[in-house]
């Protein structure tokens, strides 16, 4: 009996000095904001919840805003109790256009003293509470709550513009094809020319023979299948393709084996 | 419609990526950054850093909103809404106080019950308290004392807070921001301010006088303890009626002075706080009535006690300069500022000791030393400006024997200007702020060109024929013109980044805006939202603006107390008004030919009837949505009531302009999904108690299709919604009724398909026409899909993109009030149909779909505001252009922000990516390539001939 009459004062004294508790948010720096002193003015946290009462929304108990201190911190000074008094528990975000932080979950006393901050989880049921950040239990003594705010991402706004250069132009294929058959045009004569003749006779022998050499010498002196070509009737399938006359030659080429093996494999 | 198909092909081929390139930035969008109007008491120039001679310009608005400018080009450095009060009435008891000191780098500013003090130089809190136990905060003061070595990088405040019955005085520590001292005053007096001297705090009260007015009283604190030394009473009741006889307190400077004066204006009573001598000095008015007196006194400690008495009348205004003895405690006259017959704003800087007066009139800027009234520097306004100056503030540069001034005057016109030498540097456009309401105009140029062909319409054949002729004939003499400007052109389209001007597409149109103090600005969406005209419409400070409507050429704006003002669009004349005549809730807008404006009652009915075909849905008062129609404004057509303990607060249609490309939605296995497609829907929004819900209803019928509602949602917080085409969307913040649910904002996307079996369009089928009123078939409900992502943060306005023909895909544009940014949303992000818990098949992915995320994270590519920061929207406007890819937003309500959107790429246009060069120097290579290589391949051909010949 005497016991329970000396405990009641001092549980009073101890709920009106954790009335004012403060909970302060700091950025640490890390790798996407190794200053976090940059950040933008406009830069708040916020903790929000359910108002259970409408002088909750009177007060704006249920929607705290904090904004961004000198020393890139947020502080809630005014952790009030709510009224009727009853534990809350909010969602802790931080603000800002560019940076994205993790949200937390901070639950709150019915004295306005904080209980526990975890990271919380969007889209994932509220119980499902992830690395704590403070809890009470150990820090039973400490008044002013400081958590560290946990940096996800940087957004970009922009889209970068290719810019030109000529580097990119030689790396088109296009480009590329078009310098290759350059290079055969103009190397071509000049490999002949100083290959042996016999070697030369030979490979003439073998061009002469070669469909697409054939094909082109029959362009060039201006008559042959391909000048003739009627487009709509091989596209109607009435009439033979522009190679017709270059795979029965290639057929013609080829040994009795290589057909062989292609009628196999066809 | 082929065509219209093979477009919407081409848009969806186009990869969408939306983000804007950097340098698009300023090009396509624009934006206002604003504070409000600054007040007269809460602006000056602020040296922030003892290291540094740069000074910034500081303010706090009558809008809440504390800012630093840059003066050199009026660019905002950073700002903060410091309207944080608790106080449920912290608004109207308005005027806010801000108290800064040369080279401490803090800002101190009051509002309600807030007290907060920033960093000047980035905006960033020091520290911020609540008096909201006690009441809103009187006055604001730096308490500068003389050892400066005992505060050198922070000052304390010294706080006047009036909680009613009593005044108290708090010091409050200049780095926490806790409370030093308090001093209760509790004689019952009117706490009215706080000074200070070097060694001693002055807390100036009212006290009642026996009989009527009120007594002076100065209670001398001890800046240290916060104990009263001693008080002085000055026998004032017979002047002072009320604060308002009070003309000015001296702020903190060596001698601070109380100025007072009688009713009729005829004597002005100087007393040296802290002395019993009151110096009385009789005005000379010539005999007129004196409008205003202003005392400006320089507010740095160790500056000469010199100050200046302004005086206006109605058609003059003069000023004297008086020296104070510190010593006697009394004042004398020092000399004269010539009487002018035209307005002049007044005000005080100071250079280390020296105090000079800056005065500015309509023609010139003068400065004077407040040590003598030789004119150190004069300067004719280079293009004086035909509104007058309110108030201005100033900072005067000693070169030896000359003087520079730099002066921010606010204009009448809401124009916040920065005059360098009779010089306007720069102008803000502050009137700007508290946009009620907007639109989009045409201008009137091509009306000329319809009236012409209506002309000719009208005309027999031949006449007609003549008249076109004679039209071309006349066209001609802006030929020479246009040669002349021939090569310019087309040197300018190659050597700009800009490939072609888009003006004819109608990318630039005119903006109106109607503000709420009473003033219409236009605004140029082309030419980097620069201010056309502004012009004051009507002469009140509280226009409720409800519409504006437009037409080629005229713009009308609809106020709630059912007046009207028309105006020119294309340079702000006022051709028109009505008087004002029932108070108007709404303004609906009956679009058949032309657009007809219906004024809507309080009660929901409509103030007139219109013939022809037509109706309305409207909302009343008492939570009420009523279907009329246009004919008869007596009986409702229908009545929708919300379930008991709801409140309607919201209720959206289609957009006027919402053309639907395709009726139906092709599946992967190509089978068709057809849109619900009802011209005539209407989204409501009704809240209770701890839950919102959703209705959507036929407007003809007043049936309701679908219904949702949501419970656990905080409804103080911003509901959003809207609707187009065949799909709404709606957000708001839920909380969770056990812990197994989320916790966040929602974003809750619905779609309406007229059956949910593929190629089946239910019990319409494939009907010509149907009514909603007479077919039972009619009233089938829509198959709903929907589909709810968790975002970051609150929404708190919604609005879709337009564009022509409805082929691009469109984006929902949100307003983020937390991170003060806009964003669009693609719609294929939010389709409702994306597979839930599985991956989607083939024929899904065919057709863009993706798993279903719980999660929507707002990707910053999205942002349309980019890194701006756009803060204090309310309302965003779309509108389409002539290119189909490109819609107009703009977006208004604090600061205004115009830019363009690409939902789909601009793949109608060839943007800046499209170098002009790199094509033109392409074809002249491949040119010389075929001259180089014509001769050789001619050669050898002629070889082969004749080799294969030999």
């Amino acid at each position: 009996m005497h016991f329970s009459i000396t405990s009641i004062p001092s549980v009073l004294l101890l709920a009106t000095t954790a009335i004012c508790s403060s909970l302060t948010i700091t950025i640490p720096p890390s790798n996407l904001l190794p200053n976090p002193n940059v950040l933008p003015a406009g830069t708040h946290a916020t903790l929000t919840t359910l108002p259970s009462s409408s002088q909750d929304q009177a007060t704006r108990n249920a929607f705290l805003t904090a904004p961004l201190t000198r020393s890139a911190t947020f502080v809630f000074r005014n952790l009030q109790p709510s009224t009727p008094a009853q534990p809350a528990s909010y969602l802790l975000d931080i603000r800002s256009a560019e940076y994205v932080f993790a949200p937390y979950r901070v639950d709150v006393a019915a004295d306005g003293k904080v209980l526990g901050v975890w990271e919380t989880f969007r889209g994932n049921p509220w119980d499902n509470r992830g690395a704590e950040k403070f809890n009470a239990v150990d820090a039973a003594a400490k008044k002013d709550v400081t958590v560290e705010a946990k940096l996800l991402a940087r957004r970009g706004f922009y889209e970068q513009r290719s810019k030109f250069s000529p580097l990119s132009l030689v790396k088109n294929p296009m480009i590329l094809l078009a310098l290759v058959a350059m290079a055969f045009m103009f190397g071509m004569p000049k490999l002949m020319e100083n290959m042996d003749p016999e070697m030369r006779a030979e490979f003439e022998k073998q061009s002469r023979s070669s469909p697409i050499s054939g094909g082109a010498r029959s362009a060039m002196s201006g008559g042959g299948s391909p000048g003739n070509f009627d487009l709509a009737g091989w596209m109607a399938g009435t009439a033979p393709g522009p190679m017709a006359g270059a795979e029965a030659a290639a057929q013609g080429a080829a040994t009795g084996r290589e057909s062989g093996v292609a009628r196999r494999r066809g | 419609m082929r065509l219209q198909a093979a477009l919407s092909l081409l848009a969806l081929c186009v990869p969408s990526t939306l983000a804007i390139y950097p340098d698009e930035v300023n090009h396509i969008d624009f934006h206002h950054a604003l504070l409000g109007l600054p007040s007269s008491q809460s602006t000056f120039f602020l040296k922030p850093s003892s290291a540094s001679n740069a000074s910034l310009l500081y303010t706090l608005s009558e809008k809440s909103i504390l800012g630093a400018v840059n003066p050199r080009d009026g660019s905002l450095v950073w700002r903060q809404n410091v309207s944080r009060s608790l106080l449920p009435d912290s608004a109207a008891a308005g005027g806010g106080l801000l108290r800064a000191s040369d080279g401490i780098n803090a800002v101190v500013s009051a509002t309600g019950d807030y007290v907060s003090s920033w960093s000047a130089l980035d905006g960033k809190l020091i520290w911020e308290n609540w008096f909201s136990d006690e009441g809103s905060v009187a006055d604001l003061e730096l308490l500068e004392l003389e050892d400066a070595s005992a505060a050198g990088t922070f000052r304390d405040t010294i706080a006047l807070v009036n909680a009613g019955e009593a005044g108290v005085v708090k010091r409050i520590d200049g780095q926490t921001g806790d409370v030093k001292w308090e001093y209760k005053d509790d004689s019952g007096d009117v706490p009215f301010q706080v000074s200070s001297s070097p060694t001693e705090v002055f807390y100036i009260s009212l006290q009642s006088a026996l009989l009527k007015g009120y007594k002076i009283k100065a209670t001398s604190l001890d800046p240290i303890t916060g104990k009263q030394t001693y008080q002085q009473t000055l026998n004032s009741e017979n002047d002072v009626t009320g604060p308002d006889s009070i003309v000015f307190v001296g702020a903190n400077t060596a001698a601070p002075i109380s100025v007072w004066t009688d009713k009729a204006r005829k004597v002005l009573k100087i007393n040296v706080i802290g002395t019993k001598q009151v110096s009385t000095i009789n005005i000379d008015n010539n005999g007129e009535e004196i409008k205003s007196i202003k005392v400006h006194a320089p507010k740095n400690l160790n500056s000469l006690p010199h100050f200046l008495v302004g005086y206006e009348t109605e058609s003059s205004s003069w000023a004297e300069v008086y020296h104070t003895d510190m010593k006697l405690g009394t004042v004398t006259k020092a000399y004269e500022l010539p009487r002018v017959q035209e307005r002049s704003v007044f005000a005080t800087s100071n250079r280390d000791a020296n105090v000079y007066f800056t005065r500015i009139t309509e023609s010139e800027t003068t400065v004077v030393s407040s040590a003598s009234h030789g004119v150190l520097g004069r300067w004719a306004l280079k293009n004086p400006s035909t509104e007058q100056a309110l108030h201005a503030v100033s900072e005067v540069v000693d070169r030896g024997d000359t003087v520079a001034v730099r002066s921010a005057a606010l204009l009448a016109s809401g124009d916040w200007q920065l005059i360098r030498n009779g010089q306007t540097e720069w102008t803000r456009h502050e009137g700007l702020t508290g946009a009620s309401a907007a639109a989009w105009a045409e201008t009137d140029e091509q009306e000329e060109l319809v009236h012409q062909l209506e002309v000719e319409g009208h005309e027999s054949l031949y006449g007609a024929y003549v008249h076109r002729v004679k039209r071309h004939i006349k066209d001609l003499e802006y030929l020479p013109e246009w040669l002349k400007e021939l090569p310019k052109r087309i040197l300018t389209s190659i050597l700009t980044d800009e490939v072609s001007n888009l003006d004819s597409f109608g990318i630039s149109k005119p903006v109106i805006i109607a503000t709420e103090n009473g003033r219409v600005f236009a605004l140029d969406s082309g030419n980097h939202g620069a201010v056309s005209w502004s012009v004051k419409a009507v002469e009140t400070d509280a226009w409720n603006v409800k519409a504006i409507i437009t037409q080629p050429g005229i713009a009308t704006v609809y106020a709630d107390d059912g007046s009207s003002v028309t105006l020119k669009v294309s340079s702000g004349e006022i051709v028109g008004r009505t008087a004002p005549s029932s108070k108007v809730h709404s303004i609906a807008v009956i679009n058949n030919a032309t657009p007809v404006p219906v004024s809507i009652k309080e009660d929901g009915t409509p103030v007139e009837t219109i013939d022809g075909s037509g109706f309305l849905v409207t909302r009343s008062a008492d939570g009420k949505v009523l279907g009329w129609s246009s004919k008869d404004n007596k009986i409702p057509v229908w009545e929708f009531i919300p379930p008991q303990g709801q409140k309607i607060i919201r209720a959206t249609s289609r957009p006027a302009h919402d053309p639907v490309a395709s009726i139906g939605k092709v599946l992967g296995d190509r089978s068709v999904l057809y849109k619900y497609l009802n011209p005539n829907l209407a989204l409501i929004t009704a809240v209770g108690e701890n839950s919102a819900s959703f209705y959507l209803l036929d407007a003809i019928s007043g049936t309701a299709l679908h219904s949702s509602t949501q419970d656990n949602v905080d409804t103080t917080q911003p509901i959003a919604s809207t609707i187009s085409e065949n799909w709404f969307a709606y957000s708001f913040f839920g909380d969770t009724a056990d812990q197994s649910d989320a916790k966040g904002y929602q974003l809750v996307i619905s779609e309406l398909y007229e059956s949910f079996i593929p190629n089946d369009r239910g019990p319409l089928n494939s009907a010509t026409n149907y009514s909603t009123l007479h077919d039972i078939d009619a009233l089938a409900p829509p198959h709903v899909v929907s589909q709810s992502f968790i975002i970051p943060e609150p929404i708190s306005h919604m609005a879709v993109t337009q564009t022509r023909q409805g082929i691009t895909t469109r984006q929902l544009l949100c307003t983020l009030p937390s991170s003060n940014s806009i964003v669009g949303i693609p719609r294929q992000i939010l389709d409702p149909r994306r597979p839930v818990n599985r991956d989607p098949s083939s024929t899904e992915v065919e057709e863009g779909l993706f798993k279903y995320n719980p999660v929507l994270e707002f990707d910053g590519r999205w942002f349309l505001t980019h890194s701006r920061d756009v803060a204090g929207i309310n309302n965003v406007l779309v509108r389409d252009t002539l290119l189909e890819s490109t819609g107009l937003v703009i977006a208004f309500g604090g600061d205004v922000y115009g830019t363009r959107v690409m939902p789909s790429q601009a793949f109608d246009v060839l943007g800046k990516g499209f170098s002009k060069i790199q094509l033109v120097l392409t074809v002249v290579a491949l040119g010389i390539g075929v001259t180089v290589l014509a001769p050789i391949v001619r050669k050898k051909q002629i070889n082969t001939i004749w080799k294969a010949g030999s």
